[in-house]
């Protein structure tokens, strides 16, 4: 089923509209949010996905992780990564 | 015969008593506004410049006849023609903001002429009513010539009456402001936030930038509709004070409400015009220090005239006074087939300006540039790489003041989720988030951009949302000015090689 969610990256200037499957996992999440900010902001690996406060592991699903509709999720860098000025 | 001074305050202070109706029947608290206030608690409402009607038609021709005599010597179609490109691009915005929005602050003062608690009030918000029409059919004629030249010109008059994101934004402001608003809260935010603060720095600041740019036409339809700003702007100040004398804290809600309300729309209009749109030779101050000058400074004064405070969220105001239209800009740049202007790179040289108005956050800002740089760099500049060069995904936007979610900083954006009524919603920022939740019944049944499409009403595809809905075309929507072709960025790819 289709899960509409706002996601936001660190680093970037706007949120934007994800369309996710509540079965899809964490780790794909990740990818259609590195994806649809990459003109504005380069991503690495050493980013994780943040909801509700919670890092969470790429590979659970999105149903496991209890997302709900129209909420919002980050993607941060991983505690303890040092930055790279472009996230990259 | 009588003097002017001996006769103007019998004409002015026209109200009687009634004897067939009462007061709150032909003044209703739904239209007049509240504190609901007897008469006797208004009839000592005064403005400080009075004006009979026949010295307001003199005024008024005289400004008309000076307008367009700079319109006939130096706003002919080849004097727009001969101006700067970027500063041609902020024109278009300016053009299509401005005369509709007018138009609905004259159904606004209309209002005020009709529900306004005096008879003084009433009469100034007539004039008023006449400045406003004046303020939309200027724009609208001296803009019309440009029509034939570049259809962008034609939103002049289309811009409200589209589903542009910008236009949703717009409309929901003044559909609040002014077309569903009662009186008494029509002149504390019209006059007394948006005229005595943000328009200053519209009218006054950005005419200055347009002598620089050489614009003089817009320069001298926006100093003319300032002069009828400053007159008609005084009626709020004696209705904020009385609001002030019999409820200080809505009078200060009302404040807060409105400066948060008139900051994000003109950080969109003014910011982005001021430090993207004008050629950095051309600028005289940044936004921020026309911020500084016209509202921190002199806007705040006034209120503590009043006895009124700063918002309780004036931190947050100064954390975006330093990023909200970077943070916009920047997003916008990557959405510019969204709009009906075209946008541009700033340069290296543009960014070190930028850089030492804005340090505080300017590292953040910068990363996005470079990572655009790069971009371009390696899809390579042209028209045929457009879209590649553009977002593919929707932005968000905020359920209250419905501008994308660009609050906060790069690196810590402040949008929030907010549940009412069991549906999800959501703010930008804190102040948004506070204004939706003090006033949910106005704000929630409206559908955002992301709404709409998710509920089917607008389409999901890119093409189809800029085409049907925002009502663009491949030639009026926004592209990169120079299509990635720019010298700093060709030396650069020169440099890598």
């Amino acid at each position: 089923m289709p899960l509409p969610l706002y996601g936001f990256v660190e680093g970037d200037t706007v949120g934007v509209l994800i369309i996710a499957d509540e079965r899809e996992s964490v780790g794909s999440l990740a990818k259609k949010l590195r994806d649809a900010v990459s003109l504005r902001v380069a991503t690495t690996d050493e980013m994780e996905i943040v909801y509700r406060a919670v890092a969470l592991d790429p590979a659970i699903t999105l149903d496991q992780a209890r997302f709900a509709p129209l909420e919002r999720f980050d993607l941060r860098r991983k505690h303890g990564v040092s930055e790279n000025r472009n996230l990259g | 015969m009588l003097k002017r001074e001996e006769w103007l305050p019998l004409a002015r202070k026209l109200d009687w008593e009634f004897s067939y109706t009462t007061e709150r029947e032909v003044f209703p608290e739904v239209i007049s506004g509240r504190p609901w206030l007897p008469h006797s608690a208004w009839k000592d409402w005064d403005e400080s410049f009075k004006t009979s009607y026949r010295e307001y038609v003199e005024n008024q021709h005289e400004k008309d006849m000076a307008v367009y005599a700079v319109r006939d010597a130096v706003g002919r179609l080849e004097n727009v023609q001969n101006l700067a490109t970027p500063w041609l691009n902020g024109l278009k915005i300016h053009a299509a903001a401005l005369p509709l929005g007018e138009f609905t602050a004259t159904i606004g003062n209309l209002r005020g002429a009709r529900f306004g608690r005096d008879s003084a009030w009433r009469a100034m918000a007539c004039f008023g009513a006449l400045d406003e029409f004046r303020h939309t059919q200027i724009p609208l004629l001296l803009m019309h010539e440009l029509v034939r030249w570049d259809a962008r010109f034609d939103w002049t008059h289309k811009f409200y009456h589209t589903n542009n994101w910008v236009a949703i934004a717009a409309r929901h402001f003044f559909d609040e402001l002014t077309l569903g608003q009662n009186a008494i809260e029509f002149q504390i935010a019209t006059n007394v936030i948006l005229e005595t603060g943000f328009t200053n720095l519209q009218f006054v600041g950005l005419a200055s930038l347009a002598h620089e740019a050489g614009d003089h036409m817009f320069e001298k339809m926006v100093t003319s509709i300032q002069t009828d700003e400053a007159r008609h702007a005084q009626i709020g100040h004696p209705v904020l004070a009385l609001v002030m004398k019999h409820d200080p804290k809505y009078a200060q809600y009302l404040v807060d409400k409105w400066f948060w309300r008139n900051w994000h729309l003109f950080s969109f209009l003014t910011g982005v015009s001021m430090d993207y749109m004008t050629a950095r030779e051309q600028r005289s101050a940044s936004f921020k220090e026309f911020m500084e000058e016209w509202i921190v400074d002199q806007f705040f004064r006034t209120l503590d005239e009043f006895g009124l405070k700063k918002p309780w969220y004036w931190d947050t105001f100064l954390v975006e006074l330093e990023t909200y239209h970077h943070m916009l800009y920047a997003a916008a740049y990557t959405y510019r087939a969204t709009v009906w202007f075209d946008l541009m790179m700033p340069s290296p040289a543009d960014r070190s300006w930028l850089r030492q108005k804005y340090p505080k956050y300017w590292d953040d800002i910068e990363a996005v540039w470079e990572q655009l740089g790069e971009q371009w760099k390696s899809k390579g500049p042209g028209r045929e790489n457009e879209m590649a060069m553009h977002a593919a995904v929707l932005p968000a936007f905020c359920d209250l003041c419905q501008f994308p979610l660009s609050a906060g900083t790069p690196r810590n954006n402040t949008a929030t989720v907010v549940a009412h009524d069991g549906k999800s919603y959501i703010c930008c920022s804190e102040p948004c988030r506070w204004i939706f939740e003090h006033e949910p019944e106005r704000y929630a049944g409206h559908k955002d951009v992301v709404k709409r499409v998710l509920s089917g009403e607008a389409p999901a595809d890119l093409g189809k949302l800029l085409t049907d809905y925002f009502q663009l075309t491949p030639d009026t929507w926004g592209k990169d000015v120079c299509s990635g072709d720019y010298e700093w960025l060709r030396n650069r790819r020169a440099a890598s090689r």
